[in-house]
């Protein structure tokens, strides 16, 4: 036997000998297949490392007609020599990101046609590297009839690994995401359908689009939408709400009490299968009247808007805004406050108790001088000048400043409320107070401000608030148009 | 300080030989056996789709040596301090603000028996007669609400107040009630809105409580000192209950001969002695007694500052109708502004005498109950007067209401007609109204039937206020939690609470 020879025998053992990775995968994908249902989550933490390393075996596979290719070039053709260890390793990898794939999808609440799909291009895929390998190792370089199959094993392996990244592409970008972005000429061009505006900008005539939509869209999304599919179902289109979830479709057109979606939100909300969950507000009830008329009218989007007779009025059924609350970023406020803290501490150490974040979340800050009455001064204020922009509430009420401190009050642009309540400036300080374009409440309450001030104040384009009680403007004086209604005596 | 470490030592020491080999097997098994439970169930919960951002708790953790320090809220609230101004005995909305001209129409005629059934009064027994309002109604303002006579001051503002008329709770006896609305919690033990309040935001104004209570004589709240006490929270942010007149906290003033360095060499030595007992015992405790010393050596300046209306102009104070020297809802309404201005958190003003059955004249509608009018209408008006006056309404909440609500019936106590008119008590709906920063102006949430008996139209739990007013203030309900008893412990309790986003501005 020739070395080749020996090679390539040893190389078909190889083969054989870790075929039982590719059953394991099969067995997987066969017996326990992804179900949409949520499992442990080490699985899922194992899973989350598919995409990462799926584009491993991809680049080895496609690598593989590139040597055969290059390698017939005589230059090149030592090339050839490395084939089949990349094809093994290819084999081996796509195996094992495949079988990273399985974890994922099965642990982590994935199911429908395209993971379907998906899951099984890429153990083809899998099986196909080995037939490759085999091949390889059988025919080797002799090339003959095995030769010829290797070659169109190894042309579907390239296509396998295109049609099973665009599917896995759509599963994690997006059913467009390949001509979501694609210039509308070259769109034309290719005639590619608009998908994207045409499932998020549901036309406004249609009651689907007007009155249906909506609901979803304030109640649902934020699971069933475009970041979360939990039960592999969206309620983001009208395409995807038809197409339903793990357990099928949750609208049927006009059978109101045989859609899943329906029986959901009308349960009582103590009930397991309630929606929407975890405690959130039920639908209104105008809003489920609205959803069984366009169910039992046929659930279609093309009906008019207004086509349902006893449809509540649009008024009634505008969903109340819940409130929603922020998550705080630790690492996000470190970096928002990193030009400030330092210098924040500091002021902190030497004036305690008046300086403050406005916010957990926030680079803000509140000044409240107030708090140390007629012993904070003028020259104190000239310590808060590196902080001057960053500081949107202060608060000098009781202080000793004066009419010295308006350009250090001047300086802080961003303030929203400034309160220099019983406190010893004058007009001097408002007709510098230009510079504050954010202030929306001012407070002169008890100083010697006088009317002379109001044509200056009312420059100021967002105040709102303009406290002049106890100062020298009468009651009823005749303001500038800019300050109507918005000073309170 | 080396001395503080001896018994440190010896506890430990003691401990370590107390220990045995069965001690050690004991604690062994058992922990491995809840490790493992712990483990399992953790990947129970996590597997459930509880949301992430209710289990995970902000950190409230500050030096030891200053509990009171200020913390900033969770996110930028509209609001920085809370008036609450309670009426204990629960007013009777029907006579105030809720406008039933049917039931008025019915007035006398037999209760339908759907009123009665499955329900519990304290003393309405039999079939009672309904009962119209005892007080002629009007629309004021722009918004054209509806008001008695019984408060012509008030409704001078009526365009600036938000009302809840489907407030309701499950409790109809004044004490249970009282704790439900003060500590969301119905039973003894837990802290109230304030000590919450200050537990999250600490005190702006170092000198004084950050927490104050005042009462306007005449009967104490049925609830008691519980209404403000500090649960299971560090006792520091407990209420300070203040005295309207004479000294506002007992014993502040040093006495005689003592003057202000000396108290002070004697606050130290004191110090120094809580602070080795605190360094061997570690209670936290010790902490907040050494903090109230020093407060009390801080309030000794600005209390009394600060809690003495004297130094208000008479105009100010005859606006409030406010007459220094006695105890009076209209001085603590004086007193509450001066606390604003100062930068007091949370500043709790209880009046008495609301709890209208008509038994006698001074608990009845026609009469006692026109006094407790009176004796709250001018100072209230005047109060938001000068709140927004000098701009504090901005971000300052007002708070006004009872316990519950009372019936449309009128109470026949044994069964017979009694010789004053009262109603009973009514859990299932009723008003309170809220004023400045962030909620609405001159609205109405909510709606109860015809005769103001039940709620038709978004009803809101004492829990939902709660959520609500921690949210004007910068907190998410969820997240301003307090671990006891393995819990992680919330003013809104375990039960949902929803923020009342209708009324927020």
């Amino acid at each position: 036997m020739t070395a080749e020879g020996r090679r390539s025998c040893w190389q078909f053992r190889l083969v054989l000998f870790t075929l039982p990775f590719l059953f394991l995968l099969f067995a997987l994908v066969v017996f326990l297949p992804p179900d949409g249902n949520e499992r442990a989550e080490w699985a899922q933490f194992i899973g989350r490392f598919h995409p990462l390393a799926v584009h491993f075996p991809i680049a080895l596979i496609l690598l593989v007609p590139i040597l055969e290719l290059a390698g017939r070039n005589n230059r090149f053709s030592y090339l050839r020599l490395s084939v089949g260890f990349v094809l093994g390793l290819a084999a081996l990898t796509a195996t094992l990101a495949a079988i990273l794939g399985w974890c994922l999808a099965r642990s982590g609440g994935y199911s429908g046609t395209l993971l379907t799909q998906h899951m099984w291009g890429g153990s083809s895929l899998a099986a196909v590297c080995w037939l490759c390998w085999l091949l390889y190792a059988r025919a080797g370089e002799r090339g003959g009839r095995l030769g010829i199959l290797y070659g169109f094993a190894l042309a579907a392996g390239v296509a396998l690994v295109a049609w099973t990244g665009y599917r896995g592409g759509q599963l994690s970008l997006g059913e467009d995401h390949l001509t979501e972005y694609m210039p509308a000429g070259l769109r034309r061009a290719l005639r590619v359908s608009n998908v994207r505006s045409a499932s998020s900008n549901p036309s406004a005539n249609t009651f689907y689009g007007a009155r249906i939509d909506p609901i979803f869209s304030a109640r649902c999304v934020t699971c069933h939408g475009p970041s979360q599919h939990k039960a592999n179902l969206r309620l983001d289109s009208y395409r995807s709400l038809m197409r339903g979830g793990k357990d099928g479709p949750v609208v049927r057109a006009g059978n109101v009490q045989g859609s899943d979606l329906f029986r959901r939100i009308t349960l009582p909300p103590g009930h397991d299968d309630f929606m929407p969950k975890e405690n959130k507000r039920p639908l209104s009830p105008d809003q489920v009247k609205l959803i069984e008329l366009w169910i039992a009218a046929g659930a279609s989007d093309t009906l008019a808007l207004n086509a349902l007779q006893g449809a509540p009025s649009a008024s009634a059924s505008s969903p109340v805004a819940e409130v929603s609350f922020e998550e705080i970023d630790p690492a996000g406020v470190t970096r928002l406050r990193a030009t400030v803290a330092s210098a924040v501490i500091e002021l902190q150490k030497q004036f305690p108790n008046i300086l403050e974040y406005e916010s957990r979340g926030s680079a803000d800050l509140y000044l409240n001088a107030s708090l140390l009455g007629p012993k904070f001064g003028d020259s104190n204020l000239e310590a808060f000048a590196p902080l001057g922009e960053h500081i949107t509430i202060a608060d000098f009420s009781r202080t000793a400043i004066t009419d010295r401190s308006a350009r250090s009050i001047a300086a802080m642009k961003r303030l929203r409320v400034l309160r220099l309540t019983n406190t010893g400036i004058t007009d001097l300080t408002m007709q510098q107070l230009g510079p504050l374009d954010q202030l929306e409440s001012l407070n002169v309450f008890g100083t010697r401000v006088t009317a002379a001030a109001l044509p200056a104040i009312a420059k100021l384009p967002k105040l709102a608030h303009f406290y002049v009680g106890q100062t020298a403007i009468p009651t009823g004086i005749s303001v500038p148009k800019e300050l109507a209604g918005k000073l309170v005596f | 300080m080396a001395d503080s470490k001896i018994p440190a030592h010896d506890l430990k020491m003691a401990l370590l030989q107390a220990q045995t080999r069965r001690h050690f097997l004991r604690t062994l098994g058992g922990g491995l056996g809840t490790l493992f439970v712990g483990t399992a169930m953790a990947g129970r919960a996590s597997a459930s789709d509880t949301p992430r951002s209710e289990s995970s708790s902000l950190d409230f953790t500050r030096d030891a040596s200053s509990p009171l320090s200020e913390l900033p809220p969770q996110f930028a609230g509209k609001v920085r301090r809370v008036i609450y101004l309670h009426m204990a005995g629960a007013p009777s909305q029907l006579e105030l603000f809720e406008y039933k001209p049917d039931l008025k129409r019915l007035d006398g005629q037999d209760c339908p028996a759907s009123f009665l059934a499955g329900k519990r009064f304290a003393f309405i027994s039999g079939v009672p007669k309904l009962l119209g309002s005892q007080y002629p109604y009007h629309q004021v303002g722009q918004t054209g609400q509806w008001i008695s006579d019984r408060l012509p001051h008030l409704e001078q503002h009526m365009d600036d107040l938000c009302f809840i008329k489907s407030m309701h709770t499950d409790q109809f006896n004044h004490a249970p009630a009282q704790l439900l609305v003060h500590t969301g919690n119905a039973r003894l033990g837990y802290p109230s809105l304030g000590s919450w309040v200050v537990y999250g935001l600490g005190t702006e104004n170092q000198n004084l409580p950050g927490f104050i209570v005042l009462l306007s004589g005449g009967k104490s709240p049925d609830g008691g000192k519980q209404l403000w006490s500090s649960g299971f929270l560090p006792s520091v942010y407990q209420g300070v209950q203040c005295r309207s007149h004479g000294e506002p906290v007992l014993y502040l003033d040093n006495p005689p001969g003592v003057s202000r360095p000396l108290r002070r060499s004697m606050l130290d030595a004191i110090d120094q002695i809580n602070q080795q007992t605190y360094a061997t015992f570690g209670n936290p405790e010790t902490v907040t007694r050494i903090a109230q010393y020093e407060m009390g050596f801080r309030m000794q300046m600005d209390a009394t500052d600060a809690m003495d209306i004297r130094r208000e102009p008479a105009s100010v104070l005859a606006k409030y109708g406010s007459k220094p020297g006695e105890s009076s809802f209209a001085n603590n309404c004086v007193v509450a502004r001066r606390l604003a201005e100062r930068g007091v958190r949370f500043i709790q003003l209880y009046h008495w005498g609301w709890d209208s059955h008509g038994a006698d004249a001074k608990e009845a509608l026609n009469l006692g109950f026109a006094d407790r009018c009176r004796e709250v209408d001018q100072p209230t008006a005047a109060l938001l007067d000068d709140l927004k006056e000098r701009g504090l309404l901005e971000d300052t909440l007002v708070v006004w209401g009872g316990e519950f609500g009372r019936t449309p019936m009128r109470e026949n106590r044994n069964g017979q007609e009694m010789k004053y008119v009262g109603r009973d008590h009514n859990p299932g709906a009723f008003t309170i109204w809220m004023a400045g920063g962030g909620v609405k102006r001159g609205i109405t949430h909510g709606q109860t039937d015809e005769m103001g008996y039940e709620i038709v139209k978004d009803p809101v739990e004492i829990r939902d206020l709660h959520a609500t007013m921690l949210y004007l203030l910068g907190f998410d309900h969820r997240k301003l939690n307090y671990s006891f008893q393995g819990l992680d412990q919330k003013l809104t309790t375990v039960r949902p609470a929803r923020v009342v986003a209708e009324i927020l501005a």
